[in-house]
């Protein structure tokens, strides 16, 4: 076949994006309702909000400023407004600068005396950069400019059959062309780690997957709780899946057969191209937050049970496992790899199908989710003070 | 001043603004809860939590949502599950019912996606908003609203205590956490109001079904944010202070909006007992 040209937009700081979105970032909670109030009814301009209080001793401000950094500094956006709350914040709107080079503003609570000015100092700021933002062209993008994230979300007994092993034929010929995907849910590798890491390109990153796998599974002793419900969920048990090891085998399908370059931690970059998977819990969208600042300027989720999640930078491709439940949901889900099983189309079909719609989808070809608005996001924490009793 | 009224509720309790309350059982159906609040015209609560709990962790979660869809100001409830959470939003809803609560339930899978999800919840808060609509607020006593204060270990917690009780106001001291995360336990035990009392390098945040009552300090961020404050220091003793905000605190119970209110702040920071799987 001819392999198709992908187009993008060139960032400063040498990502490639797919979209090119203005970004209102809160720096904290206090500073949520004036994001919002920012964004709203600004086309271009999405904001988010999350759960940070942002104490400067919380065991978490690392990785937390890690996320919110690489998440605003996707190639997918194309400018930040970071509103802050004091001048202190101001150290992430430099830290996201240096990460993605794209121009980032700043818009201060404490010299606005609260919400009602930042929000009138604000609005002319991100609007500036939306018409800024506009002016910037899509050109010729390399393949290795295509990052693409694989998730799977409210997965069933048909999981492992349909949608994702044809998502693995799409992201092995994606990682040919050189372009970079990444695995992620950790929790939902349990039991395939052995199967990832006898494909990795060498002996230390084989060690760091079977590390991360058993590293959880010790962090889920050391709880002492007994992980069924939340792994296999109430969702996936209903439908069909036993346990978490055949919810493993299924998930790890998603990636294909292509060696796996690398393991990397929550939120971190990638190197070269290739194949990665990115240590992130099985959570939707703590894992799709991870994803995305790590560098995927796409997502590729399937569902079986139905989900209608979207990332408010990033596309997210959505593909069910079966046809019942792509007709039900209808609006919410791009693909159905259900018809693998009525015979309409074979594994290696629903590859191409899928191969095809993630160029498009890279090209600027809007996605349900982006049709209906999803913007999800998450702060992922992983220090609690308390030892649970069940 | 102004006497007060509220909504009394099934249970006795007097709500002192009267929500439906649009209530997400987990962060994937959010975005539909949201778009119904926001076309109804009622309060939706954005979290992201409610799925991949374990233990100890789940139980609270689950507490959280249902303490805070109980509290005197929801008049009645619209939970919208996705359908396959570790949360259950059916058990949860009929958790809900259990008190007593007017309820109903939406599931984004049940429905059959988003779009009908939404034109499934617009028709519910179109039911129960009729029937919160009808309700005549009646004259309280003070007693029957408590006042949550949100961090129990600053100076002012004690003489504002006293100010508020000697209003006739109850009051409630979160127990061992401060700021945003106590005010989802402050709501989930019944306090109608919050007054919020934060630290010097934070500014002040809303709460989705509660008015909270800010108060501002001699310190210089919380100058720099007076729009966000509801009531200033302004060099005044604590007693002094105490008694302003008690004031402030009736004419918000009364009906007048708070800062936090005027900007449409409704942040839900849940206090989490365990990583998400």
């Amino acid at each position: 076949m001819t392999v198709p040209a992908l187009t993008g937009y060139r960032r400063p700081g040498g990502g490639w994006g797919v979209r090119n979105h203005v970004l209102v970032l809160p720096s904290r909670s206090a500073a949520n309702a004036a994001a919002e109030s920012i964004a709203e009814g600004l086309g271009g301009a999405v904001a988010v909000t999350h759960e940070w209080v942002g104490h400067p001793d919380d065991p978490d401000t690392e990785l937390v400023t890690r996320t919110l950094v690489g998440f605003a500094s996707n190639p997918n956006v194309a400018a930040v407004l970071l509103v802050a709350v004091t001048g202190e914040d101001r150290a992430l709107a430099e830290r996201i600068a240096a990460a993605g080079g794209m121009p980032v503003r700043v818009v201060t609570m404490a010299d606005h005396g609260g919400t009602p000015g930042t929000v009138e100092a604000g609005r002319p700021v991100a609007a500036g950069l939306v018409a800024d933002a506009s002016g910037l062209e899509r050109e010729p993008m390399p393949w290795s400019g295509l990052a693409v994230g694989l998730e799977c979300g409210g997965s069933d007994a048909l999981s492992g059959i349909t949608a994702n092993p044809a998502l693995g034929l799409a992201s092995d010929w994606l990682v040919a062309q050189g372009a970079t995907t990444m695995l992620s849910e950790v929790p939902e590798l349990v039991g395939a780690e052995e199967i990832l890491a006898a494909r990795a390109i060498d002996a230390q990153v084989a060690r760091r997957m079977v590390q991360v796998v058993h590293d959880f599974e010790r962090s889920v002793e050391a709880l002492g709780v007994d992980i069924r419900g939340a792994q296999p969920t109430p969702g996936n048990i209903e439908g069909g899946l036993t346990t978490i090891e055949e919810k493993s085998l299924g998930a790890a399908k998603k990636a294909g057969n292509a060696p796996l370059t690398g393991v990397i931690g929550f939120a971190e970059a990638p190197g070269d191209p290739g194949l990665y998977v990115m240590d992130t819990p099985g959570h939707d969208i703590e894992q799709m937050v991870g994803l995305v600042a790590g560098g995927c300027n796409v997502i590729a989720f399937t569902t079986g049970r139905g989900t209608p999640t979207g990332s408010p930078i990033a596309p997210c491709l959505k593909i069910s496992t079966n046809t019942a439940i792509f007709e039900r949901m209808a609006g919410d889900i791009d693909l159905d790899a259900g018809r693998i099983l009525d015979g309409t189309h074979t594994l290696a079909s629903m590859g191409e199908q899928i191969r095809d719609a993630i160029v498009a989808t890279a090209n600027g070809a809007l996605t349900a989710s982006e049709r209906r608005g999803n913007h999800e996001f998450a702060i992922r924490r992983t220090h609690y003070p308390e030892r649970l009793v069940t | 001043m102004s006497a007060l009224t509220g909504l009394v509720r099934h249970d006795g309790r007097a709500g002192i603004r009267n929500h439906v309350l649009v209530l997400p059982s987990v962060v994937c159906s959010t975005h539909a809860a949201s778009e119904i609040a926001s076309a109804a015209g009622a309060v939706a609560i954005t979290h992201q939590h409610g799925c991949l709990h374990v233990g100890d962790d789940l139980r609270h979660t689950e507490q959280a949502f249902l303490g805070t869809a109980t509290n005197p100001n929801v008049g009645a409830v619209v939970v919208v599950s996705l359908g396959c959470e570790t949360l259950n939003g059916k058990l949860l809803a009929d958790r809900i019912a259990q008190t007593g609560q007017t309820i109903e339930l939406i599931g984004v899978q049940h429905s059959g996606g988003t779009a009908r999800a939404i034109q499934d919840g617009l028709a519910a808060c179109a039911r129960l908003s009729a029937a919160l609509d009808a309700l005549t607020p009646e004259p309280i006593d003070p007693s029957a609203v408590t006042v949550g204060i949100d961090d129990a270990s600053d100076a002012l917690a004690g003489p504002l205590r006293e100010a508020l009780e000697a209003r006739g106001l109850r009051v409630a001291l979160a127990d061992d956490v401060t700021g945003p995360e106590a005010h989802v336990e402050l709501a989930c035990q019944g306090s109608q109001l919050i007054v919020s009392l934060p630290g010097e390098f934070e500014g002040p945040t809303g709460f989705p079904v509660c008015p909270v009552v800010a108060v501002g300090r001699d310190v210089d961020l919380h100058r720099a944010l007076a729009d966000d404050f509801d009531v200033h220091e302004e060099a005044a003793s604590h007693g002094e202070l105490a008694q302003r905000v008690a004031d402030r605190v009736l004419t918000a119970a009364a009906g007048e909006p708070t800062a936090s209110e005027r900007r449409g702040a409704r942040d839900f920071v849940l206090r989490r007992l365990a990583v998400t799987m």
